[in-house]
């Protein structure tokens, strides 16, 4: 430790600290441009200079980069160190008189107009050269660098021309005090107004603010140091040295006694349907990203916006986008039309816009949705029965100027209309989710006509599936809302439960048997058992039934060419048997 | 190599001065013509032409020195050579219409070390000066080169190496001073990190306008500059060397380069050297000109092949600089001197020069002076023994009125203070510095504010714009300057410039920002006065600034001596003078641009400027 002295106070600090540092601790303010605590100090902005006095000598230095030592008398405000401050700021001030943290230290010194001559108004570099440190040292790209002599001086890439070493990752931006870099990339992401994205914005985030646990996470596809090996700052600004980089993803193995399958659905891609417009017109988004929209912690603060940031007029919600129609989905997706009640209602709450909602059928099925939907019929909700045949923007009329035309059948009034509006949201319906059908082979689980997995039993036993100890939960079945996929999941779980309380597990009496002798280990049974309890034995060099997997359903019996497998109570001599004993009668 | 040394040996020996002044003077031509004329006569197994480095009096170029004898021949031309041939070399007489005659003498002078030009020098650094072909290493060890050497590796340990340095007194030589030794024990004491390693840099990256002492000896004697840093490698225990070399001295680097092959050749460089086991060797790295790239953070960055910017010292390189090894960065000059101490002993150097500053110092005497050109003192002469018995007083019989030292980081030291001696106290004392040797010496037609304006565009030029005080300041104190001599200054620009000159000084980041307001705080100091007659009537008292100046036509002068011959106004810019043939001119002021050109071209004194 050393012991000095800033502006009379006695202080203590470590060794390797910087008098910028002891200051800090103090309370001194030293006012800096060029400082930035990642990356390495540059002592060029000449700002932060102090006055120091050790064994009987005085001079002037920078305080971002001067170590501190035993016995230092440090005066940040002397009269000397005030005059050398003052007029680097005076000057850099003719260079940058548009750089918004310089003009804040003038004010502070006291400087209201530089008397040197100002070169452009509207400059805003203060060559202090953060980009170029950030660009080097952080990122390790080096894709900038200063170029030219003296006043000439300025930031560039090679020649000029955009760089090769350049990863774009903006940190140049990012450090740029003044603002004087910025960028327009928009990163191909969605951009519902203009600084506002959906979706992630940087490399370390929680993947939802409704995510479990709420742990943030590194994007190794955004992160610079999976990029380039440098920058690691966010591991230099955890003080709980949280940030490790060489944790990666781990697969382990657990043995368990019953699975259960809750693995979802993915909305409808509206992209499918051309005639509705999704992706070409920005005002068409889908009910995932009015959900988002409308959320508090959403892009817009909860706030119902346009892509040019205004409010909508009028806004129609498509019913049954992807559901009950022959094209796609024959299924109703169940969900839709209360969720589209819901966002009308919010809309209202919301917005003053005029709201239409395009339906085919209404289907309020649950308890309190039918009231639900008597009053938005009482809000003032404009419902109109028919599907909608197209979404776009050509417009016969100039009230339609500008504006999305829907253009539907009212089944009710047996007319074509077009309606204009603002906005369209498209209410998706539901469909299996993305790994579905790899998950449907792994745990050999058949699938129903709409393709959702096939439960056991429709009513006796709705969470079973046809393999003992694997259940199901949630729209993976079956397109569902959310009461029902709870009321689901806790069969699932007491079913599983159960198996786990009994301790033992109860075996069908009636299993298929292999005979050692007669197998000629031709593996027909083993593709064809519904239940995957055969196996082929290398060693041995015959089909092995795990009696514990077997339900006895007799195929393999059936299919065995050489009659080595054989149902137990049910073997070819004891039907025979049963057979001649009913002709004997 | 003894074989080699006396394979000829012949009855004279014509040194030619091959510097690069002599050079552009057509000394080769000269050269060629020599060894012509001698063949024609038959002399060439009895007379040889030996080119050299810089003979130091370049004033009088191309130069010729006959050996032994050391009789001075100057200012030759080609035609001239065939008399001087027969008269001298083969009929034995000295051809005195070649000689130099001193201004004040009416007789020229025929042996070199009777002209008061080198009478007062005491050659060190120079010590091969004209004497030896720079591109024959045999040449430079029969003058005693590379003896120092084979004593430092055979019988000196580094640390008896380092105290003789120390012990003799010697100072950086680019300009600073820091001590020699002391510098050396500091790289020898710094423990090397990632791996070992230390590395010796030559600094000969000279960019003071009008200073070429580095070049000189660089391009006169290399191989004092090798063995100087064998022996330095030695003592700090470096392993590599590098000498940075601007690329404008093609001169320099090509004989360098050649040097440094002889000197390899001869197992002195390289691994092994003298059978020592010890290895050492050196690159040339050549600069592109960057007048900062002499500051030896920069100088560094640049050897590393980054851009050519200083960074905050400490660290200094003694502790960590090329790659982060300790390294020992010192001047041409400095390297050239060692040799002489291992060989003479410390004692000796230290017996010349002052109480502070020992040994010699060369220096470049250019601007107003009769003997332009390179000379080396002792320590403690005074400027006036520099300026009048060396450099032969000011031409014209002008008045002296300033010498600027040091280079664009130096200041203007004036008359009154003629006498005082020169060391690196001394001049700092008086607000200059010894810088690396350039002496620009001023006569009454030399405007002060006009010199502290030309080199604040110099260094305002070469800031390499990395801190606020030297990139912006630099240019404010420009503009003002600029302005001053236009006639535009205000009575507040002086307090302002003084302003700004102290917190330059004071908050620069490197050695270029925080000497580049001397020229200006010097001027300020001695020469206040022509500021403020600059500012208060508008007038340029050395009227150089021929914004402020007013242009008239004496009629009596340009009727009666001049005839009004009327070049004046054939010669104006912007049709201001009016006049006819024997009748007297005029100038109409508000068409005159004050171009001066009426000025310098009429040859009866006419024109007058005020």
């Amino acid at each position: 430790m050393v012991n000095l002295t800033i502006d009379g106070k006695q202080i203590q600090v470590e060794e390797s600290a910087t008098i910028l540092q002891a200051a800090k601790k103090a309370e001194a303010k030293i006012p800096t441009l060029c400082y930035h605590p990642v990356v390495e100090p540059y002592a060029a902005c000449r700002v932060c200079m102090v006055e120091v006095s050790l064994k009987g000598k005085a001079d002037l230095v920078t305080s971002c980069n001067t170590k501190v030592q035993e016995g230092m008398d440090v005066q940040t405000n002397s009269e000397r160190a005030l005059r050398a401050r003052r007029l680097n700021v005076e000057m850099l001030l003719a260079r940058a008189p548009a750089a918004e943290p310089l003009r804040q230290i003038a004010k502070e010194l006291g400087i209201k107009k530089t008397r040197f001559a100002v070169k452009d108004p509207e400059e805003k570099c203060i060559l202090c050269g953060l980009c170029v440190r950030a660009c080097e040292q952080i990122v390790g790209a080096s894709a900038i660098s200063f170029i030219e002599r003296g006043t000439e001086r300025k930031v560039s890439t090679p020649f000029g021309e955009p760089s090769e070493a350049c990863i774009g990752c903006t940190a140049c931006a990012y450090f740029c005090p003044t603002g004087a870099i910025t960028c327009e990339d928009k990163y191909g992401r969605k951009v519902i107004h203009e600084e506002m994205y959906l979706g992630p914005t940087t490399a370390i985030r929680v993947p939802s603010r409704q995510a479990v646990p709420m742990v943030p996470f590194i994007d190794k596809e955004a992160c610079i140091h999976f990029k380039t090996g440098e920058c690691k700052i966010c591991a230099k600004v955890c003080d709980r040295e949280a940030v490790n980089y060489e944790m990666d993803d781990t697969l382990r193995d657990l043995e368990v006694g019953s699975i259960i399958l809750a693995s979802g659905f993915k909305p409808f891609d509206a992209r499918r349907i051309p005639a509705y417009g999704y992706g070409r017109f920005p005002n068409i988004i889908t009910a995932m990203e009015f959900e988002r929209l409308v959320n508090a912690s959403g892009p817009t603060g909860g706030k119902v916006l346009m892509a040019n940031g205004e409010e909508p007029k009028a806004v129609g919600i498509i019913h049954c986008v992807g559901s009950r129609d022959e094209n796609y989905n024959a299924y109703c997706s169940r969900v839709c039309c209360m969720y589209s009640l819901k966002f009308a209602h919010l809309l209202g709450e919301k917005t003053k816009a005029t709201i239409y909602d395009f339906y085919v059928d209404m289907r309020c099925f649950g308890k309190g949705y039918e009231e639900f939907y008597h009053r938005l019929l009482k809000e003032g909700t404009k419902f109109i029965r028919g599907r909608v045949s197209e979404i776009n923007d050509l417009a016969l009329t100039e009230k339609e100027e500008g504006k999305l035309i829907i253009r539907v059948e009212d089944t009710l009034i047996g007319t074509v209309r077009r309606i204009p509006v603002d906005m369209a949201i498209l209410a998706v319906g539901l469909e299996p989710s993305v790994d579905h059908n790899q998950l449907a082979k792994k745990f050999n689980i058949s699938c129903s006509q709409d393709t959702f997995f096939l439960e056991r039993h429709p009513k006796l036993a709705p969470v079973s599936s046809f393999t003992d100890g694997i259940f199901l939960a949630g729209t993976c079945q079956g397109p569902k809302d959310i009461p029902d996929t709870v009321a689901q999941a806790g069969a699932a779980v007491s079913e599983a439960l159960a198996l786990a309380d009994a301790g033992k597990v109860e075996l069908e009496p009636i299993t298929a048997e292999i005979d050692d002798e007669l197998c000629s280990g031709c593996q027909i049974c083993v593709g064809l058992c519904p239940f995957t309890s055969i196996t082929y034995d290398k060693d041995k060099g015959i089909s092995v039934i795990n009696d514990a997997l077997c339900k006895g359903c007799g195929t393999c019996v059936a299919a065995c060419p050489s009659g080595a497998s054989q149902q137990k109570h049910f073997r070819d001599a004891q039907i025979f048997a049963e057979i001649e004993g009913i002709l004997l009668v | 190599m003894a074989e080699k040394a006396k394979d000829k040996t012949y009855r004279l020996h014509l040194m030619v001065c091959a510097g690069t002044g002599c050079v552009s003077n057509h000394s080769y031509e000269i050269k060629e013509a020599l060894e012509k004329e001698i063949k024609k006569h038959g002399l060439e197994n009895e007379v040889t032409v030996v080119p050299t480095g810089c003979n130091g009096f370049c004033e009088r170029g191309p130069i010729l020195v006959v050996q032994p004898g050391n009789i001075f021949y100057q200012q030759l031309a080609v035609k001239d050579v065939p008399h001087l041939v027969e008269e001298h070399f083969l009929k034995g007489r000295l051809v005195s219409k070649f000689m130099y005659t001193p201004p004040e003498e009416k007789k020229p002078v025929p042996v070199l070390n009777d002209i008061p030009f080198f009478k007062k020098q005491v050659l060190i650094a120079l010590r091969n000066r004209g004497l030896i072909d720079p591109e024959k290493i045999d040449e430079s060890i029969a003058r005693d080169g590379y003896k120092a050497l084979v004593k430092a590796l055979t019988e000196m340990t580094p640390d008896k190496i380092i105290t003789e340095i120390t012990l003799s007194g010697l100072r950086g030589r680019g300009g600073a001073g820091f001590p020699t030794g002391l510098k050396w024990q500091l790289v020898r004491n710094a423990a090397s990190s990632n791996g070992g390693g230390k590395y010796i840099v030559c600094n000969g990256d000279e960019g003071d306008p009008g200073a070429f002492m580095d070049r000189s000896i660089l391009e006169a004697d290399p191989h004092a500059v090798i063995e100087g840093m064998v022996i330095g490698a030695k003592a700090i225990g470096a392993t590599a060397g590098f000498v940075y070399v601007r690329n404008e001295y093609p001169l320099a680097v090509q004989r360098l380069s050649i040097a440094l092959d002889q000197a390899r050749d001869y197992g002195l460089l390289g691994s092994d050297i003298l059978g020592t086991g010890f290895d050492f060797d050196i690159q040339i790295k050549r600069g592109a000109g960057a007048f900062v790239c002499g500051e030896e953070t920069a100088l560094m960055a640049s050897i590393e092949g980054r851009l050519g910017e200083p960074r905050p010292r400490p660290p200094y390189p003694a502790q960590s600089g090329l790659w982060g090894k300790p390294t020992c960065i010192n001047n041409v000059e400095t390297w050239a001197n060692v040799p002489m101490i291992i060989n003479r002993g410390a004692k000796w150097y230290a017996g010349i020069g002052t109480e502070t500053s020992k040994g010699t110092k060369v220096f470049s005497l250019v601007g107003k002076i009769n003997n332009t050109g390179l000379v080396e003192v002792p320590m403690g002469i005074s400027l006036r023994e520099i300026i009048y018995d060396i450099g032969g007083g000011i031409p014209g019989g002008k008045a002296f009125k300033a010498v600027q030292t040091g280079g664009p980081s130096g200041g203007c030291i004036p008359r009154e203070k003629i006498d005082l001696p020169i060391d690196y106290e001394s001049l700092t004392e008086a607000g200059s510095m010894m810088g690396s040797g350039g002496m620009v010496i001023m006569d009454q037609d030399t405007c002060m504010v006009d010199i502290a304006r030309y080199f604040l565009s110099f260094t305002h030029e070469e800031s390499c714009g990395k801190c606020t005080p030297c990139r912006e300041g630099t240019k404010a104190m420009l503009d003002i300057l600029t302005r001053i001599t236009a006639g535009k200054g205000t009575e507040e620009d002086i307090g302002l410039l003084q302003d700004l000159a102290l917190s330059i000084k004071d908050s620069a980041l490197c050695g270029l920002g925080k000497t580049a307001p001397n020229p200006v705080l010097t001027t300020l100091r001695y020469f206040r006065d022509e500021y403020e007659a600059h500012i208060r009537t508008k007038k340029c008292p050395a009227h150089v600034c021929r914004q402020l100046n007013i242009y008239t036509i004496n009629p009596e002068t340009c009727v009666k001596v001049g005839r009004g011959c009327d070049v004046c106004r054939r010669n104006c810019a912007s049709d201001a003078i009016t006049g006819q043939k024997n009748e007297a001119h005029v100038i109409d002021r508000a068409k005159c641009i004050k171009c001066g050109v009426c000025f310098d071209v009429c040859n009866f004194g006419a024109v007058k400027v005020d």
